[in-house]
């Protein structure tokens, strides 16, 4: 057993209740952050925390610390067990999570478990050096996050999983382009290309002009959809929202209310993401489908949130990590289907007279009842004209309904990316989406901010 | 943890690092919510730890480890210059020299509200919630927090300061709905509520309770009113929603660090420039914007900032004039004005930034009637609801759970989804009138976002209700 595990028992044994459930999550990560081609601060991370939660009778309550040793565990018992005893009673306690079979996942990545400071710092100087002409603003980062569950009911797991992103803004007055490679594989990005990439966008940047408000046809490149969904899905696919009708699913489910093309699941199981075996309560993870084929078909739940809406559904296995645990089930492993676009040429030619997006900012929910949402467009914002990608534009402020945005698809490309998603708040835990590029013929500018640059 | 510190400045510079500072932190925090008059939860972490951070031959390291003893200390101190040394690019830091000193500070607090019961937490929470049932409201929530942080920080130029910080804060939220629409009305705060550094007094003296049935009546109302129509008109914007307002458009933009670039990539940058200083008018001359680390209640109140900078109140604009940026040690030296401290980190595993502290819109004169009565025609805010900026601070737009319009000088019919933008020196360019000291209100809030990786800020704004002339209300989503 490892030692993760083995403290996930140790704690449940420590705490006296009727059932008790811990999880431990560990983290060895290191940040190489970089501005002006310089790193400015690197960051080496280790912690290993512990959340508790004790339940007597109908009675839960809950705490967490990172004083692991004898004394530190019976100290994070008693407040647990002292929380507990100060809680009403909720009768909606579904129980903490038994013996379950888990499903097969990746996830897992010696070279980039055992990625130190120095190879951290070469790999970020490989993406400096590559930007030769422009200076480079991003990270390197990598890191294993391993998290155990263990429960009195029979639940006892781990996972150890290894994320690595390299991110660059190639910038300088008025020109900036972006770009970022994410994988659970550190051997699979390519520091250099990322730098190479950002450093071409920025290139063409040059010079933006101002375009006027209004709807316009535009392709979304993943990384600007990646984001975009992300910030719906929070509120549109939790179970909880659904059940608070604060989702724009609600009274919704089973409508065709988006193009044919578009059918998005949340999917923790797939290799070709940040996999996830288990959720923070010990459910096994599964495929969702969110979407199909333009039909609303549901949202994700946890153990709470299910055992509130009654009835047959059971969590889903989406259980978010303690930090966040007061915002119910969240999807964090979404995966949008794949179109039939070659390129991102052939989805500028199907719009033919639009805007092309590199990647968003700021992002603010206006109305998530009716998926509202307002942020800028920065780092690489495009005229599209006779179906080319043509002159630069100044960074746009959108807001668009994105129920509207996915209504009328022209067309996704074949090839999908996945976008880290994280910021690293709280202890580490690396998600993002699989998505295609994606053109739309409904993306509305509402105003327009400065050029693009630093 | 003294002697812990100085184990982990000696290593760095034995090591080879020029300079070496180590904060221990041990910080206890509370939250309680309650949702639909039940418990939601009931957490209580406590996290402890040890953060190093170096300048070896110009170039920062920073490595942290949770267990407070020797090893981890020397630990800390060996990556974070192993770190350093291995960092790519050109190297070259001065930091603003500052006077060793060594000190003890606590927050001023009647009453721990750490050690205050969970079943007074809980009882408080479940009374306010009980107050807000209403008929259209389907979903209440309550909450209270507590926090606790006790830190030690040891440089290798000979300060030792101890602190002992206390934290907490309340809030209630209706949302009520129709099957339609969604509609949140939030007290005092929304997006959690609002916090302040003081003793469990101050969480007594929110009112949630009294509040409550005024906040679900008004999101109830929401669900009738007509949405808030495009157009552009003079706008009066109350206290909380100011206080963001000042958080977005003047606090980000004058973070020193991100003026040099060093958020380019994530959190952006800024419009301003360091020549900008004493010369740019961000505002008319209503405007007047002070930072005060040593405000009463302030969530950025303390006697020493991450760096040992103690703390001062300074102005960042002056009669609508750039005077100040908010500085670390590095940046100050490298502007060559002042000593820093605005450098705070999040808790022990994060490398201190550059952060607001307590920033504030100097109040000016009258009430908020007052301002209203100078307004034929226009719209007043409400309530914080959505936010977003553009990466160098200009180009805004803001939501607000709820507002009115105003006709003749006085509030008419309720609006909601009301939006505004602009663009921040144009915006502030257009303030009119600022309302007086009566008014002013000091809000604390919990999730300021930036580092990578991720830090959360908790920051206070005062602010009285303020109007602007010439703003773009409203819009209409594709």
């Amino acid at each position: 057993m490892s030692a993760a595990l083995e403290l996930a028992e140790r704690a449940v044994a420590a705490a006296t209740g009727d059932a008790v459930e811990a999880v431990v999550q560990a983290e060895r990560s290191g940040f190489a952050r970089f501005a002006d081609s310089e790193v400015h601060q690197p960051t080496l991370i280790e912690n290993e925390s512990l959340f508790l939660r004790v339940a007597r009778g109908k009675k839960v309550g809950s705490a967490a610390g990172n004083r692991l040793d004898e004394e530190g565990l019976r100290e994070l018992a008693a407040r647990a067990e002292a929380a507990a005893a100060a809680s009403p009673e909720d009768p909606e306690f579904p129980g903490f999570a038994g013996a379950a079979a888990l499903p097969a996942v990746a996830g897992h990545d010696e070279e980039t478990a055992a990625l130190g400071p120095e190879e951290l710092a070469r790999l970020a100087s490989e993406a400096i050096e590559a930007a030769n002409e422009l200076p480079v603003y991003g990270f390197l980062t990598s890191g294993t996050a391993t998290v155990a569950v263990a429960t009195s009911e029979g639940f006892a797991a781990e996972q150890s999983s290894t994320d690595a992103v390299a991110l660059a803004l190639a910038a300088t007055d008025g020109a900036s382009g972006y770009a970022e490679q994410t994988s659970w594989q550190v051997g699979e990005l390519d520091p250099a290309a990322v730098a190479r990439e950002a450093v071409e966008k920025a290139r063409r940047t040059r010079g933006a002009s101002d375009v006027d408000p209004g709807v316009y046809r535009a392709v979304l490149e993943p990384y600007a959809i990646g984001e975009l969904l992300q910030y719906f899905a929070f509120d549109a696919f939790s179970g909880l929202a659904l059940l608070e009708e604060r989702s724009y699913l609600a009274g919704r489910v089973g409508e065709p209310a988006l193009d044919e093309k578009i059918s998005l699941a949340d999917d923790a199981l797939d290799p070709a993401g940040l996999p996830k075996q288990f959720d923070f309560e010990g459910v096994p993870k599964q495929r969702v489908e969110l979407v199909e084929q333009g039909i609303l078909c549901g949202a994700v739940w946890d153990a709470g949130s299910a055992a509130k809406a009654g009835g047959p559904g059971r969590s889903t296995g989406h259980a978010p990590p303690p930090a966040l645990s007061r915002w119910g089930p969240l999807p964090f492993a979404l995966s949008l289907a794949a179109g039939e676009a070659e390129s991102l040429g052939e989805l500028a030619e199907l719009v033919g007279e639009g805007i092309y997006v590199t990647r968003l900012h700021y992002l603010g929910v206006i109305e998530p009842r009716e998926g509202v949402l307002t942020g800028m467009t920065r780092d690489g914002t495009f005229r599209i004209r006779g179906g080319k990608v043509a002159e630069p534009l100044a960074n746009l402020r959108f807001t668009v309904s994105v129920p509207d945005l996915l209504a009328e698809v022209p067309g996704l490309t074949r090839s999908r990316r996945l976008v880290n998603e994280a910021a690293f708040y709280d202890e580490r835990f690396a998600y993002g989406a699989l998505v295609p590029a994606l053109a739309t013929a409904r993306f509305t500018i509402t105003g327009v901010g400065g050029p693009p640059g630093i | 943890m003294r002697a812990l510190c100085e184990e982990a400045v000696s290593a760095a510079l034995a090591s080879g690092a020029a300079y070496a500072d180590a904060r221990t932190i041990v910080r206890r925090a509370q939250l309680v919510t309650t949702k639909n008059r039940r418990v939601d939860r009931v957490d209580d972490v406590e996290s402890e730890g040890i953060g190093v951070r170096v300048l070896v031959e110009g170039a920062w390291g920073f490595a942290c480890d949770r267990r407070l003893e020797a090893e981890g200390a020397r630990g800390s101190a060996r990556r974070a210059v192993e770190f350093a040394r291995a960092a790519p690019g050109d190297h070259s830091r001065d930091l603003a020299p500052v006077e060793a000193v060594e000190d003890r500070y606590a927050t001023p607090h009647e009453r721990d509200p750490v050690a205050v019961p969970l079943e007074e937490k809980i009882d408080l929470c479940l009374r306010a919630e009980e107050a807000l049932q209403h008929a259209d409201v389907k979903v209440t929530t309550a909450l209270v927090r507590a926090m606790r942080e006790q830190k030690l920080l040891v440089t290798s130029e000979g300060t030792a300061v101890e602190q002992e910080l206390f934290e907490c804060g309340g809030g209630i939220d209706a949302l009520a709905s129709d099957g339609e629409l969604a509609q949140l009305r939030s007290y005092p705060s929304a997006h959690g509520g609002s916090s302040a550094s003081a003793g469990w007094e101050y969480v007594e003296g929110l009112g949630l309770e009294r509040e409550a049935p005024r906040v679900a009546e008004q999101a109830a109302q929401l669900l009738r009113a007509p949405a808030c129509p495009p157009g552009t008109t003079t706008v009066v914007i109350d206290s909380e929603q100011m206080a963001l307002q000042v958080h977005e458009s003047i606090g980000h933009p004058t973070e020193l660090d991100r003026v040099y670039g060093a958020e380019a990539a994530y959190a952006g940058t800024s419009f301003l420039k360091p020549g900008d200083l004493d010369a740019l008018r961000y505002g008319s001359e209503r405007m007047n914007i002070t930072a005060d680390p040593t405000t009463p209640l302030g969530l950025g109140s303390f006697a020493y900032d991450d760096e040992g900078v103690a703390a001062r109140r300074v102005p960042v604009v002056e009669a609508g004039l750039l005077r100040g940026f908010l500085t670390s040690r590095e940046t100050a030296a490298r502007i060559g004005r002042g000593q820093g401290g605005s450098m705070r980190a999040d808790g022990w595993s994060r490398m201190p930034l550059v952060r607001m502290t307590n920033l504030h819109l100097e109040p000016g004169e009258g009430s908020l009637e007052e301002l209203l009565a100078g307004v034929e025609r226009g719209v007043y805010f409400e309530t914080n609801k959505s936010w977003s900026i553009d990466d160098k601070r200009l180009n805004f737009q803001f939501g607000t759970q709820v507002a009115w319009e105003i006709e003749k000088g006085a509030l008419g019919q309720m609006l909601r989804d009301a939006t505004y933008t602009g663009v921040t020196p144009r915006f502030w360019g257009s303030l009119d009138a600022v309302a007086g000291a009566e008014s002013w209100r000091l809000y604390g809030l919990t999730n300021c976002g930036k580092g990578q990786p991720g830090q959360h800020a908790h920051v206070s704004h005062g602010a009285a209700p303020a109007r602007f002339q010439n703003v773009q209300v409203g819009v209409s989503p594709g």
